[in-house]
Order: structure tokens, then sequence, then C-alpha cells
């Protein structure tokens, strides 16, 4: 199964540097989208299938916050995994996105980080082997 | 509590340089304020438990190889302007980001600003001495040598610090 991802962070730099720890994860990608702001997030997930959201919180326009919010709230996106990369360092607020369900990545981050966190909310194993 | 401010942007700000970038720094406190005529500055403003913003210069030259090591480009690929600017504001937002927590507490919750590139760099530290007419303190600064060029933080706070960090 290739998994298509959508990157939703306001930082184009941001999102290179997460697109290539994607690629150096060796997790089978398939179509990956990007988005700038909630909005634009939302946007794209009317347009493509998607997988799996990886979504910064502090953005201009919609936050990370209230794009899962609105996902939550829609039938076709509510149960789309997600995996917030921030660098929220505030227990309360990480405490509101786990009820959520959403897993939280801070930055700065490790590529090995992204996968293993990816894996784990993917459902993908914990090994190396296997899942690609 | 000024000094512990101080060691924590220091340490924060050489952690996030080393990790996001992949450039390491030194601390150099003695030495002069980097040349504004060659330098990029951007701020970040927070609202929080105390309110405040922060500010980072860095030089120029230091710009090529920061932003093609967040790209992940190679060394003879070029970045444009723009990319460098993107990178620099991610910079001070990831700093930002862990610093705050790392004073005040992580029980505490900051609003932090969009981070913006500020144009006129000779500007950058005079908005905060216009409010009570007084000029700016910064409540701590760290000066970081770079392989190429200098990097030098400002963290400027309205009102009291709070009394004690964890
Ligand atoms: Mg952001």
């Amino acid at each position: 199964m290739a998994i298509n991802v959508l990157i939703v962070d306001d930082s184009g730099v941001m999102r290179a540097m997460i697109l290539k720890s994607l690629h150096m994860s060796g997790l089978p990608l398939g179509d990956v989208h990007q988005a700038a702001n909630g909005q634009e997030g939302l946007d794209a997930l009317n347009q493509h299938w998607t997988d799996l959201v990886i979504v910064d919180i502090n953005m201009p326009v919609m936050n990370g916050e209230e794009m899962i919010d609105r996902m939550r709230q829609s039938n076709e996106t509510k149960d789309i995994p997600i995996v917030v990369i921030s660098t929220e360092g505030s227990k309360t607020r990480l405490e509101k996105l786990k009820q959520k369900g959403a897993a939280f990545i801070h930055k700065p981050f490790s590529p090995e980080t992204i996968r293993d966190t990816i894996r784990n909310v993917m459902k993908l194993g914990g090994d190396d082997e296997g899942t690609n | 509590m000024k000094e512990q401010i101080k060691d924590t942007l220091y340490s924060v700000a050489e952690e996030v340089l080393e990790k996001l970038a992949f450039i390491f720094s030194f601390p150099e406190d003695e030495r002069d304020q980097i040349d504004f005529d060659s330098a990029v500055a951007a701020r970040v403003s927070f609202i929080g438990p105390f309110k405040g913003t922060l500010v980072m210069i860095v030089s120029t030259q230091a710009l090529p190889e920061l932003t093609g090591n967040m790209l992940g480009l190679e060394n003879n690929e070029e970045t444009t302007t723009e990319q460098q600017y993107d990178a620099v504001k991610e910079l001070i937002n990831v700093i930002c980001g862990n610093l705050l927590p790392s004073i005040a507490g992580k029980e505490t919750v900051f609003n932090v600003d969009p981070p913006e590139i500020v144009k006129y760099t000779d500007d950058v530290l005079k908005p905060f001495s216009a409010e009570n007419g007084k000029p700016a303190e910064p409540a701590s600064v760290a000066r970081l040598d770079l392989d190429e060029g200098e990097c030098d933080l400002f963290l400027f706070v309205d009102g009291q610090l709070p009394e004690s960090a964890d």
C-alpha cells in the first residue's frame, strides 16, 4: 500500500525538510501534496485522496488546531491519521491534541522520529522489514 | 534569573541551528554586534505568561549554506532569496517555540505570531524603545559565530519576567 500524504506548513523550507525525511524513511510513499495553511489543507483534502496528514500548528489564515477540528467534524476526513509537527512545547496544548487523536513530533525533529511516528499511526509495524 | 535565561537562549539556539540547519555555532559573547549592512533580520512576537519579541540577525554570507542544508540541496545548488528568508523565519520560529517553555515552564501556554523578515535591519531593535521613550534593553542577548558569518539573538520582554523558571 502506498501512502498518500498531505503536508501542511506555512514554511516552504520546513515542508521540503519533512518531504526529504519522508523520502529517507523507506515508507511506501504515494502522492504527496502540500499546503501552506489549514484552509489550503482542507481544500487539498477535498481534491486528493489522502491517507495521512502531517500538519503544523502555528500558521496564518487557519492554524493546525482548527484544521484538525474541521477534519474531525467531517465524515470524509474524520478518520484520517494526523501527525502534528510543531514547536509547541506546552503540555496543556499537547494534551488537547492527543485528545483529538493526533500524534505529535517536536521541531527540530530527526528523520527517524518521523518514520517511527508514521509507522505507529499508520499501524505499519515497528521494525525495518516488511513494510515496503 | 538573567544568567539562566541567557544560558537557555544560547543552548536552544545552538541546538536548533545544529539539528535543523546542520550548522555548528560557538558562543562569542564578547564580540561586536553583527554588521547590519550585510545581514538579514527576522522577528517573532509572543504573548503568554509574559509578552515580548525575539529578534534574530544572521550574516548574509551564512544564508546559502544554512538554507541549502535545510532544503537538503547539493553544495553547488543555488538558493533564492525567498528560500533564504523562509529558512531564517523557520529557524527563529523553532528557536522561539523551544525557548519559551524552557524559560516559563512546560505547563505555560504562549501564542506565537508568525515570524517576519525585517527589511531595514537598522530599525529592528528600535520599535521596542518607542513605548516609554526609554531605550530598549533586551532581557537577553546571544552572539554566535558560525562556520561562515555570525548570528545574534535578542530577547525583548515587555514588563516583568516571571520570578523563577523550572
Ligand atoms: Mg509554522
